[in-house]
């Protein structure tokens, strides 16, 4: 069976593609002999590509996204694009768009993958050939569905990867990163993917990287702080239990560990993250319409009927919930109490992690406070439950450090993730304390 | 506010100006070219999904420049701002502008004995423009993204006829900076307008095109104003818009005039540091302007004031003026630069650069003159021919034998035979009418094809009567 059907089997079982395709690489390279899947709001041309939402049925982009197009230069094929919460507005791949499956978790199908990368996570631990995800990140995206599947996830410094032909959610948040089931193929997935790119105007200037030569480094000598609030109330004992076996891993190795609080985070990050990102996500997603292009209806009435009547058709709840949230917070009266109160808080939070990286290398807390959650047990929960399931994902990604989840054993069979935070364009760090955990698995 | 005004009307005018760039603000797609629609756009300026903006260098330093020359203070960094509301002409369902900070703010641009103060001055994307055909409305995104400076005034101006010279005023500083061409560049405005007899009650007018087009309807405005209120009616505060054709503004519904915009922080565009060194690697590149042109003019050039200001105020003109006077003398050259340049260009229905007409053949034409080898009216004629099409004026003079006659036997033989040809006129003469002898004068001209000097024609005549 070809790499194409494969995965076309596995996709009829899991639900993990919103689109099947193959496209052939455009060079030779690094990524020669792999397949790449590409979340669903990440743009390649001539293949249908919906972030997950019903209002871009049918659209097909007139270009690849500049990461597309870097993996296919370096030998990569491209065999689809994964399922995902609508335009990334969820944990746990529920909130698909009007018509699209939910992807079922690969160890239990009773579970979730995770979100809002989840088709993404749940295919990395499938597939049973070569493989590397594309994966994005706005507040957790990428290292909660890593945690729920068992696999390895790492987000980016925001603007060390070019968001060019990333459907936008929170522009100022969104990030574009990796997916796989070993740690070398996270660093050179990294290394295709990272690198200055001129047509986005918040991308970095740091040069290009071989994250490879990163994994015989080791961790000696580092120091490490373990994120005091994540081990407390709120998170699963027999979690904490686990990501502590693996912090003596990496006292064995030589690496220092001390507890660090991190209590501006610990409380505000997520009520600044969501103000943040629903307010940019309102605005982002006022371009659906009906109007240039994906899902379109009769012309009847004036524009602002006619504009309504498709995006009340084909948006979801959850997306309907954002975009009123963020108008909201972005109106006169509101907006200084709201919107600009969040980006004062966003400043102060980088604040605190900065001075934390001034003592430490990295900093280290469970990825989830919890295991995949079951089908039925989502269904009970609120929206404010389901936005506390980021807690402890938001306070890098709300400052733009990076951070990878990685394997840290089970519970209930169920994978659990160990999550590392590295200061801006430290990388390279990360990815050594990643393979130090992987090698004492 | 209303209580501090003490003027007859009170007028402040929010105006924005297309740069004159090559490319479009946030993309590389032309500004200007084919006008075939939608054929000059891209992802970006059609707001396709995962397409970003990236900032045109050259329309920041555009607007840095008209920030410059109206001493206003510019912002340390440049930051852009989603403006958000619906509408079929923006690409994205936002505009993407600037709010909070705008890249300058307390400028001023000078008239005659006043300063009209500027609010701010800013960046931001034009709209996709819509093309109303039957029931349906077609949009054309090639204007799309194209590069704009608003430039707001405080409410300072005190009649329509400020307002037009404002208008000009800065139409001149923008053309004196090349940031702007009144041929190819669109110029649009929002007034608001109050008068004395209504307590200053503020009315909006918006979405006037052309400069022209401003003044009338601030002109109507304030008549319309005065005549409610002289008829009793209670003034309110509302927006109005401008209907060319009619000559008339109409009120707009109140939803388009209270919309709230929920701005953010344009989150696609970093901040942009405008560096002390920017900024003054465009102040030293800065050109001379009007002002100090004109001042220039009267002070050193001794020009007569009027004929000094009207070629201060246009660049193309200042600017061959300049060049001309290298070798011709500068009341000559003024005075013809002034009347007989645009006279010519205007009946020819052309731009200067349209005409072809170089300092060098206004060089060569004005020496003949200042030389005494050619004929003022030979001039004028030779400028008539140039405005059609140019051509080497010193060959052509030679060629077709225009140069002034000057000897006197050829004279004295024309002259011979008008006293010939007009006895009655040489009786009046002799009978003590002086005018008389023009008469003669006139049919010397005829044969001398215009190339006689009628002074010496005359001096002639006189001799040969007397």
């Amino acid at each position: 069976m070809n790499a194409i059907e494969e995965t076309k089997r596995i996709n009829d079982e899991y639900n993990f593609f919103n689109e099947i395709c193959e496209v052939k690489p455009s060079g030779k390279g690094k990524l020669s002999g792999y397949y790449v899947s590409v979340k669903d709001c990440i743009v390649v041309k001539d293949v249908e590509s919906r972030s997950g939402s019903a209002i871009l049925s049918g659209y097909k982009p007139v270009f690849d996204a500049t990461v597309v197009k870097m993996i296919k230069e370096e030998g990569g094929t491209i065999i689809g694009k994964t399922a995902q919460d609508e335009f990334g507005f969820g944990s746990f791949s529920v909130n698909v768009g009007k018509g699209m499956k939910i992807p079922l978790n690969p160890i239990d199908k009773e579970r979730s993958c995770g979100g809002s990368s989840g088709g993404a996570a749940g295919f990395t631990k499938k597939a049973p050939f070569k493989h590397i995800a594309i994966a994005e990140s706005t507040g957790g995206s990428i290292v909660c569905p890593a945690s729920f599947c068992g696999v390895y996830g790492l987000c980016p410094t925001y603007g060390l990867v070019s968001r060019y032909g990333l459907m936008d959610y929170a522009s100022s948040l969104d990030k574009i990163g990796v997916m796989a089931k070993r740690i070398d193929e996270i660093a050179l997935g990294l290394s295709v993917i990272a690198g200055h790119d001129e047509k986005d105007a918040t991308s970095a200037t740091a040069k290009k990287e071989d994250y490879g030569l990163q994994l015989s480094k080791g961790v000696k000598g580092m120091k490490i702080g373990i994120i005091k609030e994540s081990l407390g109330k709120g998170t699963d004992r027999e979690i904490s239990k686990k990501v502590m076996e693996k912090i003596k891993v990496l006292e064995e190795k030589g690496v220092t560990i001390k507890e660090v609080p991190l209590p501006l985070n610990a409380k505000y990050s997520l009520a600044a993250y969501y103000l943040i990102a629903m307010c940019e996500a309102s605005t982002n997603l006022a371009k659906y319409c009906g109007m240039r292009y994906g899902k379109h209806a009769e012309l009847k009435g004036g524009f602002d009927e006619y504009f309504s009547s498709v995006r009340s058709a084909n948006f979801g709840d959850e997306v309907k919930r954002r975009i009123i949230m963020g108008t909201f917070a972005r109106m006169t009266g509101f907006r200084d109490a709201y919107y600009i109160k969040a980006l004062k808080a966003r400043t102060m939070m980088i604040e605190e992690y900065r001075k934390a990286f001034m003592e430490f290398d990295a900093l280290i807390s469970p990825t989830m406070p919890v295991i995949a959650p079951k089908f039925s047990e989502i269904k009970k929960m609120s929206p404010l439950q389901n936005y506390m399931m980021d807690i402890l994902g938001v306070g890098p990604n709300l400052a733009g450090m990076p951070h990878i989840s990685c394997p840290a054993g089970e519970k209930e069979g169920m994978p659990i993730g160990i999550m590392v935070t590295g200061n801006q364009f430290e990388e390279g760090k990360i990815i050594r304390i990643a393979k130090a955990l992987e090698n004492g698995q | 506010m209303g209580n501090e005004f003490t003027s007859d009307a009170v007028v402040g005018i929010e105006c924005h100006v297309e740069l004159n760039t090559n490319t479009k603000l946030f993309c590389s797609c032309p500004r200007k070219g084919t006008e075939e629609p939608n054929s000059r756009c891209c992802e970006i300026c059609l707001g396709h999904p995962g397409s970003k903006p990236s900032v045109n260098k050259k329309a920041i330093e555009f607007a840095l420049k008209l920030c410059l020359a109206t001493n206003s203070k510019i912002a340390k960094e440049l930051v852009f701002s989603r403006k958000s509301y619906f509408y079929p002409d923006l690409a994205k369902n936002f505009q993407i502008t600037q709010y909070e900070m705008p890249l300058g703010s307390n400028g001023e641009i000078k008239l005659p004995g006043k300063a009209i103060k500027l609010k701010r001055i800013h960046l931001e994307e034009d709209p996709a423009s819509m093309v109303h055909s039957g029931s349906y409305v077609l949009v054309d995104y090639n204007r799309s993204g194209n590069p704009l400076v608003e430039i707001v005034t405080e409410p300072v101006m005190e009649s329509a006829q400020e307002a037009r010279d404002f208008m000009k005023q800065l139409i001149t500083v923008l053309e004196y900076l090349e940031i702007f061409d009144i041929n190819n560049c669109v110029i649009k405005a929002d007034v608001n307008v109050s008068v004395r007899e209504s307590g200053y009650s503020r009315v909006e007018v918006k979405n006037i095109t052309g400069f022209k087009e401003i003044e009338r309807a601030v002109n109507y405005e304030v008549q319309r104003q005065k005549h409610e209120a002289k008829d009793g009616k209670k003034a309110m505060q509302e927006t109005r818009g401008w209907d060319a054709d009619k000559g008339m503004t109409f009120p707009m519904r109140q939803k388009e005039s209270e919309e709230d915009y929920g701005y953010i922080i344009e989150p696609d565009l970093a901040v942009i540091d405008i560096t002390d060194d920017f900024v003054g690697k465009i102040k030293l590149a800065m050109p001379e302007m009007a002002d100090e042109k004109l001042r220039k003019f009267l002070d050193e050039h001794g020009i007569e004031e009027t004929t000094a200001n009207v070629i201060a105020k246009d660049r193309k003109l200042a600017k061959m003026y300049e060049e001309v006077i290298k070798e011709v003398d500068r009341e000559l050259a003024s005075k013809w630069i002034r009347r007989e340049l645009p006279r010519v260009l205007n009946y020819q229905k052309k731009s200067l650069e349209e005409s072809n007409i170089e300092p060098k053949h206004m060089i060569s034409l004005l020496k003949l003159i200042q030389h005494g080898k050619i004929t003022e009216k030979t001039g004028q004629q030779l400028i008539n021919m140039l405005g059609e099409a140019p051509f080497d004026v010193d060959e052509h003079v030679k060629k077709e034998g225009l140069s002034a006659v000057s000897d006197s036997s050829q004279i004295e033989q024309f002259c011979k035979e008008a006293i010939k040809e007009a006895p009655k006129a040489v009786e009046e003469y002799k009978a003590g009418k002086e005018k008389a002898l023009n008469f003669c004068v006139g049919i010397v001209m005829k044969k001398s094809k215009g190339k006689a000097k009628p002074e010496t024609v005359m001096e002639m005549l006189k001799k040969l009567v007397d």
